[in-house]
């Protein structure tokens, strides 16, 4: 569904990303790893559009998609959710989810209609499965910072993407609450058919539930493979995970 | 065309753009620091050409305006500093807009001070006897105030480059400019590094006031006129960048004067027109911003 | 719509003072007839910039130059051409928005101080171009006499039309906030990067914005020029401007109405404090430093922390 090849992008003289390269069939749930500043969130960041490539392609279900600008990417399918808190903190949690759902049908330039009334069954849809349907009229900007994460991935849930991005999504998350999120993660992947790709630092998690892991190392890709593989990998070993 | 009319309006625009850098420069310096546009920076040019009115009429002949070249700016220095202390510092955490707005309530304090002070007559001042007169360059006939400025700039121009580059203080200003929290972390107070550039800043409006002087009349209003073109020149240099104040000065005060050989009307307009051109190649201005 | 407007709580009150304002000509002196004429001309005006500064979160620093623009338009159909009156009421807006679209285009590609740079820029050069243009705009004397139809020939008749036509525009306002573009332009006010990646294109929506605001800064243009049947220079100067921008930071910029209260704030007093002494401006510099220091939120930002405690603390909470 979505193909990497070999993409370099610099920032002046510093390589972020220098040959990632990334495969992610539909239905998966792929990951990627590697130590700070590996380019983790430097290839979300390429993939999304929010910055430009230098060298390499992308292509999402057949398309090239490199030279695409964020909203023109997010209708394409791609969704994603980021690793600090990036909400509206001055909107209620149903605005924030809201205007997702409206800008996905196309609706967000209607100017002489109500907003209040539109398209709450899916927003509220949205906020069920995420378990925010209690927390609907407080300001974003006054949850906790795992319900705030949460609403992250419920407003990327908003514009129904085919692919989910989640950026170290149970980043500040307690134990209890992270293993929540990905549950929840893995529910909504099953019940919408989401394919996910994300990045943590939590190996647990890693192994757990990615079907797919892909190592990268000062902005390279080291390796992409099943859990086991990567983990009984000498070079990710040595570079990552520590001699054993 | 005259050639000799070619270079005396050159010369002209050349001279004009050195205050305009003057000024500038001050404004540049402080938007580098401290991120805000000071619009007060107008009225204090404004102040200090009143001032330098005031010390001329006080202290006759020449040696006057040579007093109130150095006297004048350090009175507007000082009251820069008394706004800094008194007010502004406790700004510094808020956003860049309130910052803003609160040098435009300091502007529209100082402008009606001067309407109270000075009453709203148009003063003049005339340059000292050694500086009357005119003077021949290339054929053209140059006041010799205009030279005396001609000269100046540049050497204001050494002047604040020494500072900002040699100096600890000129280099810790730069520093903050471009990280201040850094420099907070460095153990510096960084509010006194805001005020010594804030009140380094006004010192130059001053300057620029005092020297503007002889050459235009002193009225209330000028601070207006003066503080737009302050800002899209600091804007076309590119934000908080010395070298780009220095372009844009010569870049509008020259235009302006040779609009007068093409348009005699909308000379005022051609500077007006430079920078928008300017602005529509390279919205972020000629030279790199310090941000 | 309608429902929506009609339940909401400000809809009474909002009756009542129409009411008393309609009937108010009728009982009091001339001269403040005149004054709350222009407090809506003003409001109008603050409205127009709120929709991009406070709940666009644009750099909008020269807005005044549409308002110019549109009572220059049509200062200028009346006094120069014979075309029908009415024409030049509907070219003041259009041409304004056109201006706004315009400067607006090439603002929208950049951020925050160098939109606002821009803007002053592009919007000096109108300002200088009529302020030298003597023989088509009146340079810096403006445009005095201006003819209106007989129907706006009274005062009286004139601040009906002005009070129907601010209330026309605030209910036009009022539904483009509570639609679906309002909510997505507030949303990029508080994220613009979010917005691109949930599928919104952020110029665009400025774009749009600010053609809105700009129409309706127009409007208010061609209200002036009704209330005073003469245009001038200083609608097009900055200082203008920076002052509307002080009347939504007065009246409170989050808030729908909070531009009307700073511009009637700011009106009255400029009158009555102008009967007492010359010095307007130094008293405007105290009340905005005192504003910046003491009531950052606006008048009216201020009453509904006091009267809506539970929402606005949590907002406050949750942004610290």
């Amino acid at each position: 569904m979505l193909q990497v090849d070999s993409v370099v992008k610099s920032f002046d003289d510093f390589k972020a990303v220098n040959g990632a390269t990334l495969a992610v069939e539909k239905g998966e749930i792929v990951a990627v790893i590697g130590p700070n500043g590996a380019g983790k969130t430097t290839l979300f960041n390429l993939i999304t559009g929010a910055l430009k490539r230098d060298k390499g392609r992308i292509i999402f279900k057949g398309e090239d998609i490199s030279e695409l600008p964020p909203y023109e990417i997010c209708k394409k399918g791609i969704s994603r959710s980021y690793q600090i808190v990036n909400i509206f903190p001055r909107l209620t949690v149903f605005r924030n989810v809201q205007v997702a759902v409206l800008s996905q049908q196309r609706r967000s330039k209607q100017l002489f209609r109500p907003a209040k009334n539109m398209v709450v069954k899916e927003t509220n849809n949205i906020l069920e499965s995420v378990g925010l349907l209690d927390k609907t009229h407080s300001i974003a900007g006054s949850l906790s910072h795992g319900d705030q994460k949460i609403l992250e991935i419920a407003i990327a849930l908003g514009n129904e993407p085919e692919l989910l991005i989640l950026d170290e999504p149970t980043a500040g998350m307690s134990p209890e609450e992270t293993s929540a999120t990905m549950e929840l993660i893995k529910r909504l992947a099953q019940m919408r058919g989401l394919t996910i790709l994300f990045c943590e630092h939590d190996m647990d998690i890693v192994f757990s539930i990615a079907k797919s892991i892909m190592v990268m190392h000062q902005g390279r890709t080291l390796i992409q493979g099943k859990p086991e593989e990567v983990r009984n990998n000498p070079i990710v070993q040595e570079a990552y995970l520590g001699v054993e | 065309m005259d050639i000799s009319a070619f270079s005396s309006q050159f010369l002209v625009g050349l001279s004009r753009a050195m205050i305009l850098f003057i000024v500038c420069g001050g404004l540049s310096f402080v938007l580098g620091v401290l991120r805000v546009p000071n619009i007060a920076h107008g009225s204090l040019y404004m102040i200090g050409a009143f001032a330098t009115f005031t010390l001329t009429k006080l202290i006759p002949g020449p040696v006057g305006f040579w007093i109130a070249l150095i006297v004048a700016p350090l009175l507007v220095a000082l009251i820069s500093l008394i706004a800094e202390r008194a007010l502004f510092c406790h700004l510094y955490q808020r956003e860049h807009l309130m910052l803003l707005l609160f040098t435009f309530a300091i502007s529209l304090i100082l402008g009606d001070l001067v309407k109270i002070v000075w009453g709203p007559e148009y003063r003049s001042v005339s340059p000292p006897a050694l500086l009357k007169g005119s003077i021949s360059i290339f054929g053209a006939s140059l006041p010799r105030y205009n030279l005396f400025l001609i000269i100046i700039g540049p050497l204001v121009a050494i002047a604040l480059w020494l500072f900002t580059n040699k100096t600890k203080i000129g280099k810790i200003s730069r520093a903050a400019a471009v990280d201040r929290e850094m420099v907070g972390v460095l153990g510096i107070n960084v509010s006194w590094v805001f005020a010594v550039a804030f009140v380094i800043g006004c010192y130059l409006a001053g300057v620029g006031g005092a020297l503007v002087a002889p050459t235009a009349s002193i009225v209330l209003g000028m601070d207006h006129s003066l503080i737009i073109e302050a800002f899209l020149i600091v804007t076309i240099g590119g934000l908080g960048n010395m070298w780009g104040a220095l372009v844009g000065s010569l870049i509008f005060g020259v235009t302006q004067s040779m609009g007068v050989l093409i348009w005699p009307q909308f000379t005022i307009v051609f500077p007006y027109v430079a920078v928008v051109v300017v602005l529509l190649l390279r919205p972020k201005g000629l030279l790199k911003s310090v941000w | 719509m309608f429902n929506e407007i009609i339940r909401s709580k400000w809809f009474g009150p909002s009756i009542v003072i129409f009411l008393i304002l309609f009937i108010l000509p009728l009982f009091i002196p001339r001269f403040y007839t005149y004054i709350l004429a222009l407090i809506y001309v003003t409001s109008l005006l603050a409205m127009s910039l709120n929709l991009v500064v406070g709940h666009g979160g644009m750099f909008q620093f020269h807005h005044g130059v549409f308002y110019g623009v549109g009572a220059y338009t049509v200062a200028l159909m009346l006094k120069k051409t014979t075309l029908p009156m009415w024409t030049g009421f509907i070219a003041g807006p259009i041409v304004a928005a056109i201006i706004g679209l315009i400067i607006g285009w090439f603002c929208v590609r950049l951020t925050r101080l160098y939109f606002g740079m821009l803007q002053i820029s592009l919007g000096s050069l109108i300002w200088v171009i009529v302020f030298r243009w003597y023989s088509f705009t009146g340079g810096d004397d403006g445009i005095p006499g201006i003819p209106m139809p007989p129907l706006l020939s009274s005062l009286k008749n004139s601040y009906y039309f002005i009070l129907i036509m601010l209330v026309i525009c605030l209910i036009l306002m009022y539904m483009i906030l509570k639609s679906p573009f309002g909510s997505t332009l507030q949303a990029i006010r508080d994220n613009p990067q979010r917005c691109e990646a949930i599928g919104i294109n952020v110029r665009r929506y400025q774009l749009i914005a600010i053609v809105i605001a700009t129409f309706f800064a127009g409007v208010a243009g061609v209200l002036f020029v009704v209330l005073e049947r003469s245009v001038f220079t200083d609608l097009l100067f900055w200082v203008l401007s920076l002052e509307i921008f002080i009347m939504c930071l007065f009246g409170g910029w989050f808030t729908f109405a909070g531009p009307i209260l700073g511009a009637a704030i700011i009106v009255a007093l400029r009158t009555f404090v102008g009967i007492f002494t010359e010095y307007w401006t130094l008293i405007l510099g105290i009340m905005l430093i005192l504003l910046i220091f003491f009531l950052p939120e606006g008048v009216m930002g201020y009453f509904e922390k006091i009267f809506k405690p539970r929402t606005r603390e949590a907002a406050e909470g949750g942004n610290r």
